[in-house]
C-alpha cells in the first residue's frame, strides 16, 4: 500500500507508523512523501525516527551499530533514518536519558534552523522577482515558500520548546 | 580535561561495562544484569555515548575485523579509567556524607 503524507514533526509521524502498524500495515520505505507499506500482524512493530549527526559519514556505522543492538534500520532518506523493532522483542525507545533526548532535539534543531535559513533568501529571491515581473506564477510560488518558511521556523520553536520541558 | 563533571548514569554504567572488551549488544545487556533490568539504554543513547568518549578518549576500539562481519568492541583506557576512578570516589563521598546525616537523625 502506498500513502501519501508530509510530516514536518518526527514525533507525530512516529505515532502515526505505530496507528498503522496497530491497523496491520508494516511501514517499508519513505520518498520524498510517499510511505510504503506491507501488511503486518496488527502491532507487530514499534518504529521510531531519527536525525544523523551529519551528512557524510556515518550512515553505514549507525546502521551496523543499530543491527547489532537488535533493532532495525529500514528506510532511510537524507539523514533521517527510520527504525524498527518487533514488538515481541521488547520496547523500542532510542533515548532513553533526558541528556541524549536533548541532544537529539538540538540536533533537530539545527537542521530546521538551517532550512529555514535557505528559504528566506530563497523568499528573498521570490519577492523581488515577483514584484519586479508581476507575474502571478511567481507570486503563487514566493506565497509557497513563505508557508514552508513558517513551517520549519515553527519546528525550531516546537523543538525549542521539547527541549526546555525535557530540561525541567 | 575537566574531572569535576558529574558522569551520567548512562556513562557510568557503560565505562562499567567496558572493563572487558564488550560490544553494543553486550554493554545494554551488562547493564540491564547490573541494574535488575532498571537502566534499559536505548541504542541511540548508546551510540551517542560511545562515540563521545571515543572521541574524548575514554574508551577505544578493541577489535574491529571488517572481513567477518565481527561486532565492533570497545575497552575502556587509562584515561578512561582516571575519570571513572574520580567520579567513584565522589560518589563515595556523597553516600558518605548521606549516611551521616542518617544516623544524626536516627539519634535524634
Amino acid at each position: 500500500m502506498l500513502k501519501f503524507r508530509i510530516y514536518f514533526d518526527k514525533d507525530a509521524e512516529e505515532v502515526w507508523l505505530k496507528e498503522m502498524s496497530l491497523k496491520g500495515w508494516a511501514f517499508k520505505k519513505f520518498l520524498i512523501g510517499f510511505y510504503i507499506f506491507e501488511e503486518c500482524e496488527p502491532g507487530e512493530y514499534n518504529y521510531q525516527i531519527d536525525l544523523l549527526d551529519n551528512w557524510k559519514g556515518d550512515k553505514k556505522d549507525f546502521a551496523s551499530f543499530m543491527e547489532e543492538s537488535g533493532v532495525e534500520v529500514i528506510s532511510q532518506w537524507y539523514r533521517w533514518i527510520y527504525i524498527r523493532k518487533r514488538a515481541s522483542e521488547g520496547p523500542l525507545e532510542m533515548y532513553t536519558d533526558s541528556e541524549s533526548k536533548i541532544a537529539q532535539y538540538n540536533r533537530i534543531k539545527k537542521f530546521f534552523r538551517l532550512g529555514l535559513l535557505l528559504e528566506i533568501v530563497c523568499f528573498m529571491i521570490e519577492i523581488n522577482a515577483a514584484i519586479r515581473t508581476g507575474s502571478s506564477l511567481i507570486w503563487l510560488l514566493t506565497v509557497f515558500i513563505g508557508i514552508i518558511a513558517l513551517t520549519f521556523l515553527q519546528m525550531v520553536w516546537k523543538c525549542n520548546w521539547k527541549i526546555e520541558q525535557l530540561k525541567q | 580535561m575537566d574531572k569535576s563533571i558529574p558522569l551520567t548514569e548512562a556513562l557510568f554504567y557503560i565505562l562499567l561495562a567496558v572493563r572487558k572488551p564488550n560490544h553494543g549488544y553486550g554493554i545494554i545487556q551488562e547493564v540491564l544484569e547490573m541494574t535488575a533490568g532498571r537502566l534499559n539504554l536505548g541504542p541511540g543513547t548508546l551510540y551517542g555515548a560511545i562515540n563521545s568518549m571515543l572521541e574524548k578518549g575514554w574508551i577505544r576500539l578493541y577489535s574491529e575485523d571488517k572481513e567477518s562481519r565481527k561486532k565492533k568492541e570497545y575497552l575502556i583506557t587509562d584515561q578512561g579509567e582516571g575519570i571513572f576512578y574520580n567520579e567513584v570516589k565522589r560518589l563515595g563521598e556523597l553516600v558518605e556524607n548521606a549516611k551521616k546525616m542518617e544516623l544524626r537523625k536516627v539519634g535524634v
